[in-house]
Parts: C-alpha cells; structure tokens; sequence
C-alpha cells in the first residue's frame, strides 16, 4: 500500500542508495492490528497487553468478517469506523458495494493505494467524508479526471496521492487547486500531465511535498511552483523533460531541502540556478550529465549532507572543487570516470560517513587519502583496482561498519589488514582472488552479520573458520567447492535469516538435513545442487522461510507446493514454480 | 470471593455484576478509575456505574474479562461476539479502554 498516504510529519530522508526512508501507514486513529499481524503491517505493541486480543480488536475482527450484514457505520464515533475501514483495506474485504457503510461516517484517512478495482465509482462515498477528509490515497487506481472533480469540496485535505493513474490529465489537476490546504502531492509515473497543467499547483501556497517522478510531458510546467514557498521536497526523478531551463524556476525556492532529478536532462548550466538553495540537505543527481563544474555551485549549498552523482560525467578535472564541499556525510560517486587523482580532493571531507566508488578507476594509492576520514561507516569499492596494499590505509578506520571489496584486486593475505575494524557489520569479499586462506585472516572481525564470499574459493576446510561469526544473518558461499562436508560447520550459525550456497554442485540432501536446524532462516538458495523432492522434508522445521530457490536441481515444483501447505505457511517465493 | 477482592459494575439499567478486581483491571478505564489516588467514589465503594453501557453488553464485557485473563494464562480458545452485539460492544471496548 501506498506510504504517501501520511500525515506523519517529520524530516525523511527518501533516496535510495542514500537511506531508504521508510514508508509506513499511519493514520490518526490508529489502524487495528490483528492476530498474528503478518509482513506487510507494523506491530503496535502499546495496543496489546501480554499478546492478549483487546475486545476493540476482537470486535473489530469481527465486523470486518460479516462485514455485508452492515447497513452504515456513520453512528459510530469516526476513530471506530475508521479503525474498521483500515482492517477491510488490509484484509483486502473491501469493495464498491460495503463500502457505502462508510458514507458520511466523516473519516480522515483512505488508505487505497494500490487497492484493485478502484474507481470513479467509489469517489462518491470518498468525497461524502467531506471536511473530515485529510488524506487520500488512490494510487493505481482507475480514477479520472471526473473523480477527481468529487474531491473539490473536501477542502481540509492535506495528503493526496495518484500515482500510476494515466486516466488523470490537465482538467483533473484543476479540480483540486482550491485545495489550498494541501502539504503532499504525488503524481508519480503520469504521461497525461502537461507543464501548462501544472498551473494548478501555483495555489497549493501550503505545499511541503511535490513528487512528480516519471512524468515525461512536464516541461515548463515548474515556473507554476515559483511561489510555493514552504516547498520543502521535490521529486522529479526520471522525468527526462526536465531541462537547464527549469531549474530556473527552482531558483527561489528557499527552503527546499530535498531535490531529486535524477535521470533528467539537466545539465551544469542548469545547476548554477540552485546555488541560493541553502537549505538543501539532499541532492540526487544520478544519471544527470553533469561534470565537476557543478561542484562550484553544490560548494555553496552549507547544509548538504546527500550527494549523489553516481553514473554523472565526474572526471579528474575539476575535481578539486570536491575540496569546498565539507558538509557531506554521504557521497555517491559511483561508476564515474575518476581516479586517484579525484580522492586526494576527497581527504578533507572528514564528515562522510559513507562513499559510494563503485566501478571508479580508483587503486591503492588513492586508498591513501581516505584514511582521515575518520567517521566513515560504509566504503563501497566494489569492481576497482584496490588491492592488499590499498586496504592498509583504512586500517585505522575503525567506525567502519561496511565494506564491499567484490571484484576488487583483493587477496587472501590483504584480507588480514581488515582484522582491527571490529565494528564492520558487513563485509563483501565476492572475488576468484579470495579462498580459504583469506576467510582464516577474518576471525577476528567476530560482530559481522553479513558475509558475502559468493564467488570466493571457499572449500569445506574454510568452512571452519564460520564459527567465529556467531552473529552471522547473512552468507553467501558459491564458489563450487563446498560439500556436504562443509554445511556441517553452519550449524551454529544460529541467527542466519539469509544463506546462499546455490552453485555448489556436490551438495545432496544431506545439506537439507545439517541446515534444517538453522529455524530463522528466511531465505534459501541451494541451486544447482543434487538437491531432490526426497530432501524437501527437512526443510518443514523451517517455519520463518520466505524465499526457498532450487533451481536446477531434481526438485519439482508441486513437490514445493506441497511442502508450503502444509508446512510452511510463510513461504511466499520459490523455484521451481 | 473476599469483599476487598471484588468490584460491583453497575450496568446502565442497574443491573449488578460482582467480579473479581482482577478481571475488571483488565479495562484500562477501570483500572485507573480503581487505583488513582485521591477521592473518586469509586475507589472507596469499590463500584462503578456505566449510564451508556447496557446490561447485554456490560455482561458481555465481565465475560471478555474472564477470557483474557485465561487467555494470557495460555489457554488461548475463540472468544464469541454475537453480531449484531459488535457495534455496540465496540463502543463499550473502546470507552472503556479493553
């Protein structure tokens, strides 16, 4: 379900790659949360006293199981009704015809993002809420531009979302720009709107958050936000119109904290307009051809701490304007054309907590102007030229929580300069260079919780070494070598949620067997092994698994299915399938 | 069952019903009505009048009352709502904080 639907005030940060900010229904009153609340709904425990059903919630279990017997809701005080609305959304209950229990029943939130079948119909019990109505959300649905008419007279909306809905074009847009209440406004992935349309926006004075990602035909239609001054996020991801231009318009808009245009035409040029902006805390010009002149202006943003310029045009030259950019606590600056001479810049940043140099032409000797920058968590030097002798300039990096060194130079006797950071979390050494050897050199690093060593030469002898990672979540180990032999040392690996042992063609059932003591194991890949329909019933202790993945393998796809009803009730992914 | 275990609930048509202390604090509505400091009558007389709450209902509840303590204690069996109780027993759930 849609997110946007949220009144939740608060600074969130919402770029992925970045931090992924965390979407999550929240309504006023409070949605009901009943028995055994599945994935998808957040527990509220302060509802639940020793795990005890309250009687709201039996009662509204209830209701919403013979909810057609019901005639209308509108007696009930609007907290209650609201609550049962909520459920019927979740249990996926409601539809056209009980849905006209709820008229007039004055509700603050719909929460119909997503929600199948939704339609102009339904507008009429929507709109009846009237002047209660403070949030709706009606992505992917079937709404057009009539429907959004209906929602003229509900003036104290604050939150509305159409995402997805390629029914709804200028003439919808006009509907609402009385609206004037309006802090939230999503239109994500619309090719009807034009910029022109765009003009019913330049009312929305209360506006904090635009998203307007994926829409192509938008071009000029920002001059329309120039006076929304309280704009404080704007989204225009993937909307490939969006030009040099544009961004004039952007130029006073003063407390904007979060931009995004990535994947847009926007150039340098169009960047220079930006640089009064000293309020933006996020950037995200992935994709955007932009070279190292941008930097002069990003210099002048003093509360940036989110740039991204991954897959931008970022050479050697001009890097040194990466000198003026101190605030900075994340920078992306994968798959760009820098080297070495680019990271000297980088040595005052002493800020960043993370650095993204994925696929740069980055080696050792670059290592060595990182190694100031002593409050790093996350180094990502994935598909570089960094090697052992690079790894001895991060030594001293000791907040570091994360590193990836997959398909780097990296060798089994470089992994030992790693063995000081004891508080890495995550550690990828996915590489041919890496074997049992290197894996020997990592037991200091006793907190890790995710290893990756997919395709690291790890045979059954190295699988020794795992017992020293007690807290391990997460490992991956594809490089063919392991046995049967080898599974045998998981089995104290008692926390792991996510294992990865697929390409390891000589592992049989037996594997099944070890594992299956392994209970908090969500996800499972054992492809491509001697795995048969026989092994599959060692998994039915596994009552937490999500994804199972047997690909290549002597298993059949009923024989899973058979597995998932009777045994494995959360199990909602496999293959074969 | 000791006077000073129990608690007198008084419906809206005045109908009593005499519970353990135990059972009624499983309302967070009682249990503060029960256990504040200071005067409210209804710590002194240990009883407490619900004018909104019927007598099907509020004996509803008593019995809501019972079937959580026990299902807290583990025996976790269905508790039965009659339907056309729900609404009206909701209003009671939710007044009374349970």
């Amino acid at each position: 379900m849609g997110g946007i639907c949220s009144r939740k005030r608060g600074q969130e940060v919402n770029e992925e790659g970045v931090r992924r900010g965390i979407t999550r229904k929240y309504s006023k009153s409070g949605s009901s949360k009943w028995l055994g609340a599945s994935f998808g709904r957040p527990v509220e425990p302060e509802t639940r006293k020793n795990g005890v059903p309250s009687l709201l919630e039996l009662c509204i279990y209830k209701i919403s199981q013979d909810v057609d017997r019901y005639k209308s809701f509108s007696l009930l005080p609007r907290d209650l009704s609201q609550q049962i609305f909520d459920e019927l959304v979740y249990t996926e209950r409601l539809n056209y015809e009980n849905m006209q229990a709820f008229r007039d029943c004055a509700l603050q939130d719909l929460c119909l993002g997503e929600y199948p079948e939704v339609d102009d119909k339904w507008m009429d019990v929507i709109s009846s809420q009237g002047s209660s109505l403070l949030s709706v959300d009606l992505s992917g649905s079937n709404v057009t531009n009539i429907g959004v008419g209906l929602l003229k007279d509900c003036s104290n909306l604050q939150a509305l979302a159409f995402n997805f809905c390629d029914l709804i074009s200028d003439d919808g847009l006009r509907h609402i720009s009385g609206l004037s209440n309006l802090t939230t406004l999503s239109f994500k992935r619309n090719n009807k709107i034009k910029g022109e349309g765009m003009r019913a926006f330049s009312n929305l004075v209360n506006l904090v958050k635009l998203d307007m990602e994926r829409c192509s035909e938008i071009q000029g239609g920002l001059v329309h936000l120039k006076g929304l001054k309280k704009l404080e996020s704007l989204n225009l991801r993937c909307c490939k119109c969006i030009t040099d231009s544009d961004m004039v318009s952007l130029a006073g808009l003063s407390n904007l904290k979060e931009l995004q245009i990535a994947s847009s035409a926007v150039t340098d040029a169009g960047i220079s307009y930006l640089k009064d902006l000293r309020k933006l805390v996020l950037l995200n010009l992935e994709g955007c051809r932009v070279t190292a002149i941008c930097l002069g202006t990003i210099s002048a943003l003093v509360a940036l701490l989110y740039l991204n310029l991954s897959r931008c045009c970022i050479t050697d030259v001009g890097s040194e304007k990466f000198r003026g950019v101190k605030s900075l606590k994340v920078l992306n600056l994968g798959f760009n054309n820098i080297t070495d001479a680019c990271l000297l810049h980088l040595r005052g940043l002493t800020n960043l907590e993370s650095l993204n140099l994925d696929s740069c032409g980055i080696g050792d000797e670059g290592m060595a102007h990182l190694s100031g920058l002593s409050k790093l968590r996350n180094l990502e030097l994935s598909d570089t030229e960094v090697g052992s002798s690079g790894l001895r300039h991060i030594t001293g990096l000791t907040t570091l929580e994360s590193i990836n060194l997959s398909f780097t130079l990296v060798s089994d006797g470089g992994l030992k300069k790693l063995s000081k950071l004891a508080s890495l979390r995550s550690l990828n050494v996915d590489s041919r260079h890496i074997s049992d050897a290197g894996l020997s050199n990592l037991t200091g690093l006793t907190g890790l919780t995710s290893l990756d060593l997919f395709g690291a030469r790890i045979t059954d002898y190295g699988t020794n070494f795992l017992s020293h990672f007690k807290n391990l979540q997460s490992l991956e180990i594809c490089g063919g070598a392991l046995t049967d032999a080898g599974v045998q040392n998981f089995k104290g690996l008692s926390s792991m949620t996510l294992l990865n042992i697929s390409q390891n063609s000589a592992l049989t059932d037996k594997t099944l067997e070890i594992i299956s003591g392994l209970t908090q194991l969500a996800s499972l890949n054992v492809s491509n092994s001697r795995i048969t329909d026989g092994g599959l019933k060692h998994l039915k202790s596994l009552k937490n698994l999500r994804t199972l993945t047997l690909e290549s393998c002597r298993v059949t796809a009923a024989e899973i299915r058979k597995l998932q009803s009777t045994d494995l009730p959360n199990l909602v992914s496999f293959r074969p399938e | 069952m000791k006077k000073e275990e129990s608690v007198k609930l008084i419906s809206a048509e005045g109908f009593e019903f005499v519970i353990d202390k135990k059972a009624a604090m499983v309302s967070q509505t009682i249990r503060n009505m029960l256990t504040s400091p200071g005067s409210f009558a209804e710590t002194q007389h240990r009883e407490v009048t619900f004018p909104e709450i019927s007598t099907t209902i509020l004996e509803k509840v008593c019995q809501y009352f019972y079937w959580s303590l026990q299902f807290a204690s583990g025996k976790e069996t269905e508790f039965h709502i009659e339907p056309e109780l729900t609404l009206e027993l909701m209003m009671a759930a939710n007044y009374l904080h349970t």
